[in-house]
């Protein structure tokens, strides 16, 4: 089911990723334009997902899913989940609270104390800061309150 | 400059304080990479990448090889310990090694691994000094229409030879090639599949996109796996001497692991782990006691363990002499090539001497230091193990965060991070390797740009690039990977195989990184 619903939305971003590119000038065999190269990727793209899907769509798996187990769903939803809250955090919070909250909620979320979550939360934001801000002058953000 | 002239050079680079240090750094961040599970060697350099820009391009380059081939000494301790592979490239090594263990002989399987992997890493070095010279004295022949047939044949060849299903391969690297194609068009100049968006212009960033597919596809797994914790075993400076009789046992597989292991290396595709499962199985048929395989056998140990290095060796020879990389992890070196001003390809080695013979002899360099540092610290490295697994993932997924953030101070590259991690994840769980993606996406551009300009060559006649030799020979080597497994099956059908029996506790980083 997951091979099929993966195929199923790669072919959909290939079929737009074909329109786009016949949008683009193809120029001549002689002179190629900037579509000639996207087109022929997106045409060798379209028919391997479709031979793709096609051979899943059979029954006959081309790939062996190893399920997810039910009591591991949550710690892989909230990973996920945190990761795209960190980038959506990042530009509001500053980079240091978005890193406290990002690897305390994960280090509890993964089975750690509050406590513990929270001491090494703090301490991974603080060390992580300090390296990339201020060692290897990263302008990290400092969020809307600080700026 | 010959090659002997060369490597000495090499060698007065290598030894400078500034790159014996970055390469100390190196295997030793990668021993350290390869033991830990969640981060192996391509998300450790790349998440190192963005620290290597200030610095000269030869240090760069010898630190993240250094991680490259140390995690492969890593790789391997965990294996012959506590018979879980830290690379995919240990896997085999832990058939044999961890069974030495529970005879009381890790010590033994430990010495044969380092000195192995010591003496596959110097042979790998004459290998590139010699391989490399002369491949780089060949390809200024090389045109458009020959780097297009190279680039092509090396995907065809690492979808047959990656594992898993050709047609996964060929998925990913459309996948590749199209992301190879967003951004700023080098030679109209139009912006192509960029959305409105200023940074898409720039195209897609390798880092982030490698840094997804490794790290956090891989950290996401470790969260799904729960809670665990290694069980260590502790093992004293004197047991790791082997006795006389096992040092005879593993000399000859040394020796043919580090040819096997370098040989491998040279063709596109997972070559650390092929070599790994070819040199068992050479060991295995010229042993007049293959039944002690899988139970204990030095040999099993030798051999793959020396193949992997060589590999790592072999590797590195398109990189360097004609700036293809095949592999994940030699992307990111031409990456680091590309980032500090250095135009790859085969006028390398007479443009900058410094940056070729300083890396190949550093690699000689790098793997003494891991034979001095590995062995008498094997016990320090493996209480790593002893970190709880999710604080790791946690201090891993933290890093590649602010490490993509850090590539251009852009939330795009996060956000990119964030998809290609769970892509990875999804990728994972499917079995599907992503190497073909990733190499793929640095090899797309060149693709691109070689095509168009051979077209332009051959006045828009396509079969006329077939005309030229060498591109009519790399292109007929890409069919025929591609066509002779079915072929072969075709014409002598193998018969049905009862089911294997149960596998040892082996659980590796996931997909094959180098």
């Amino acid at each position: 089911m997951i091979e099929r619903l993966l195929a199923v939305a790669l072919l959909a971003a290939g079929l737009v990723y074909l329109g786009s590119a016949w949008a683009l000038p193809l120029g001549s065999a002689a002179r190629p334009g900037a579509g000639f190269y996207p087109v022929a990727v997106g045409v060798f793209g379209a028919s391997v997902i479709l031979a793709w899907l096609a051979t899943a769509l059979r029954g006959t798996a081309t790939a062996h899913a190893v399920a997810v187990p039910a009591d591991a769903r949550g710690r892989v939803l909230i990973t996920a989940g945190l990761l795209a809250g960190f980038c959506l955090a990042l530009p509001w919070t500053g980079y240091f609270v978005a890193a406290f909250l990002f690897a305390g909620l994960l280090l509890r979320g993964l089975g750690s104390g509050w406590a513990t979550a929270l001491v090494i939360g703090a301490a991974s934001a603080l060390a992580s800061n300090y390296g990339f801000g201020v060692l290897l002058g990263v302008p990290l953000p400092r969020g809307v309150f600080l700026d | 400059m010959g090659p002997l002239d060369g490597l000495v050079y090499g060698f007065s680079v290598a030894l400078e304080p500034t790159n014996l240090f970055a390469c100390f750094l190196g295997v030793l961040i990668g021993t350290i990479v390869g033991i830990l599970p969640g981060i192996g060697p391509v998300g450790a350099m790349a998440l190192l990448l963005p620290s290597t820009f200030t610095l000269q391009p030869a240090t760069a380059l010898i630190m993240l090889a250094g991680i490259y081939y140390g995690s492969m000494y890593g790789g391997s301790t965990t294996s012959i310990l506590v018979n879980v592979p830290g690379e995919a490239s240990s896997v085999v090594t832990a058939l044999d090694g961890y069974q030495m263990t529970r005879k009381g002989r890790a010590g033994a399987a430990l010495a044969v691994s380092a000195v192995g992997s010591f003496v596959a890493g110097s042979v790998g070095v004459v290998g590139i000094v010699l391989a490399a010279s002369w491949l780089a004295d060949q390809a200024l022949r090389f045109g458009p229409p020959e780097y297009f047939a190279l680039a092509l044949t090396g995907l065809l060849l690492l979808s047959r030879l990656s594992g898993g299903s050709v047609i996964h391969a060929f998925v990913m690297v459309a996948i590749g090639l199209a992301l190879g194609t967003v951004g700023m068009d080098s030679i109209s100049a139009m912006r192509r599949f960029t959305f409105g968006s200023t940074q898409l212009s720039q195209g897609v960033e390798l880092v982030p996109v490698i840094m997804g597919l490794y790290g956090v596809a891989e950290v996401m797994l470790i969260a799904e796996s729960g809670l665990r914790k290694a069980r260590i075993v502790t093992v004293r400076l004197r047991e790791l001497l082997p006795t006389r009789a096992e040092w005879r046992l593993s000399s000859w597989p040394i020796a043919r692991g580090s040819v096997v292991g370098f040989l491998t290396g040279l063709v596109p595709g997972p070559a650390s782990v092929l070599a790994t499962f070819i040199a068992y199985a050479l060991e295995r048929k010229v042993s007049k006691t293959p039944e002690r395989f899988g139970q204990g056998a030095i040999e099993g140990v030798a051999g793959p363990e020396a193949a992997n290095n060589g590999a790592t060796a072999g590797a590195m020879v398109p990189l360097l002499s004609l700036g293809i990389p095949f592999s994940p992890a030699t992307a990111i070196l031409l990456g680091a090539l590309v980032i500090t001003g250095i135009q790859p390809g085969p006028l390398l080695i007479s443009q900058r001497p410094e940056v070729f013979w300083g890396v190949v002899a550093s690699m000689y360099v790098g793997n003494a230091i891991l034979l001095v540092l590995n062995l008498p610290l094997v016990g320090l490295f493996v209480s790593v193990l002893r970190l709880p697994q999710h604080v790791l993932a946690t201090l891993v997924l933290l890093l590649c965060l602010v490490g993509a953030y850090s590539l251009n101070n852009s939330q795009l590259d996060l956000w990119v991070l964030v998809i290609f991690g769970i892509f990875g994840y999804g990728l994972r769980k499917l079995a599907i390797d992503p190497s073909p993606l990733v190499v793929a996406l640095v090899l797309g551009p060149m693709m691109e740009k070689t095509l168009r300009q051979a077209l332009f060559m051959e006045q828009g006649n396509i079969l006329a690039l077939a005309g030229r030799p060498i591109t009519l020979t790399l292109l007929l080597i890409g069919v025929v990977a591609l066509a002779a497994p079915p072929l072969v099956r075709w014409w002598r059908p193998v018969p049905p195989q009862p089911p294997a029996p149960p596998h040892p506790t082996l659980s590796p980083k996931g997909g094959e990184e180098a």
